[in-house]
């Protein structure tokens, strides 16, 4: 019997305005390192973290992509495969809160109805250059219905618990499978394409 | 009497060569031909030299007279060039966004190394093949790890993740996603 790598593949993808720390917050949760230097990503790129919930080995694939409008066309591509979006703004970037709405505009023109959306105002540390109050986010995500933290990818706060929460709100939406149901119908398009059981072979 | 006379036609001779008008060479004129009337009171030696001067005065009148109208013709060409170029200036930048390139277009500098020159479609394709051999070279690592690590027989690959579909296009999302599948659990 072969030793399963993961009980659950979910794809992840991360979007906003381009520096608001996309990068860095996912840098943070698959490496746990920081980088200042800005590099700006090119389109579309990837990173994978397996994660332990509820007793399953759950493989994340988060998809980065560049806020860069010039890339809009190769990054919302990716938007369909995703079960779960997370949106970042920059709490000392006023643009980038209120561009929020035109994120969530391109979640509904391009992501899967029953995507799990999450909202993240990162870069918390730097409290002196603060522009959007904690609340001002806390409301934006009430009035959608989605949930909110702030982050730090810098000082490490709340990105983990952020990536977990997201993974576990889409583990709660997954059907359960018992384990001998494997080969599971894969082609139904609804969230569990990730499905793989390869234990009893 | 004399000096008080003398005062103004007479200044003429203190001006800068350059700066001298046709009136300034009739005063100078003037002067002169009075000073050779005085001589020519006492003796008459000086009617040929009297021509002369005129002769050479009459030189200089057209020598002022044509430099300053040169000078005048060159000042007055100067200005139209002037204008000119800055008429093909203001043309040339207002033009490059308005008329010559539309609105949504911009100009590709062919000299610049760094120009943009491939299309989206290409940056599309080179990152989905990137992203493509990242995700073979981690299912490698992985299985890689499992065999140094003596977890995994030898010849039974159970760990096939290739799970990186091309980023979904709608409709063709679900049945690649569905081929990869197939084949990842033909080879249990």
């Amino acid at each position: 019997m072969a030793k399963k790598t993961y009980d659950l593949l979910f794809k992840l993808l991360l979007i906003g305005d381009s520096g608001v720390g996309k990068t860095c917050v996912l840098f943070r949760f698959s490496d746990d390192a920081f980088n200042t230097t800005f590099i700006s990503t090119i389109g579309i790129d990837f990173k994978i973290k397996t994660v332990e919930l509820q007793g399953k080995k759950i493989k994340l694939q988060i998809w980065d992509t560049a806020g860069q409008e010039r890339f809009h066309t190769i990054t919302t591509s990716y938007y369909r495969g995703a079960m779960g979006i997370m949106l970042v703004y920059d709490i000392t970037n006023a643009k980038s809160f209120e561009n929020i709405s035109k994120w969530l505009r391109n979640i509904d023109e391009h992501a899967n109805e029953d995507v799990e959306r999450m909202l993240l105002g990162n870069k918390c540390d730097m409290e002196d250059k603060r522009v959007v109050p904690k609340a001002k986010g806390e409301q934006i995500a009430r009035e959608h219905g989605i949930r909110f933290f702030e982050t730090s990818a810098k000082a490490n706060i709340n990105i983990e618990k952020a990536f977990l929460t997201l993974a576990e709100d889409i583990l709660r939406k997954t059907p359960v499978k018992e384990p001998n149901s494997e080969n599971v119908d894969i082609s139904s398009g609804s969230g569990v394409t990730g499905w793989k059981s390869k234990c009893c072979s | 009497m004399d000096f008080h006379e003398e005062s103004s036609p007479a200044l003429a001779f203190e001006k800068d060569a350059f700066e001298l008008t046709v009136e300034d060479v009739y005063d100078i004129s003037y002067v002169v031909g009075r000073d050779l009337l005085r001589i020519s009171r006492t003796g008459e030696e000086v009617s040929d030299l009297q021509f002369r001067i005129v002769r050479v005065l009459e030189m200089f009148e057209t020598m002022v007279n044509k430099y300053n109208l040169s000078l005048e013709e060159l000042k007055m060409e100067r200005d139209n060039l002037k204008s000119e170029l800055d008429r093909v200036v203001t043309e040339s930048s207002t033009g490059q966004e308005t008329q010559a390139v539309g609105a949504n277009q911009m100009v590709v500098d062919l000299s610049d190394p760094n120009r943009p020159r491939f299309t989206m479609q290409e940056l599309k394709e080179v990152l989905q093949e990137r992203n493509q051999l990242k995700a073979q070279l981690m299912v490698a690592q992985e299985e890689l790890q499992l065999y140094k690590s003596g977890i995994l027989p030898q010849g039974k690959s159970a760990m096939v993740e290739v799970d990186l579909d091309a980023p979904a296009q709608n409709g063709a999302a679900a049945i690649n996603d569905a081929k990869e599948e197939k084949t990842t659990i033909g080879k249990l």
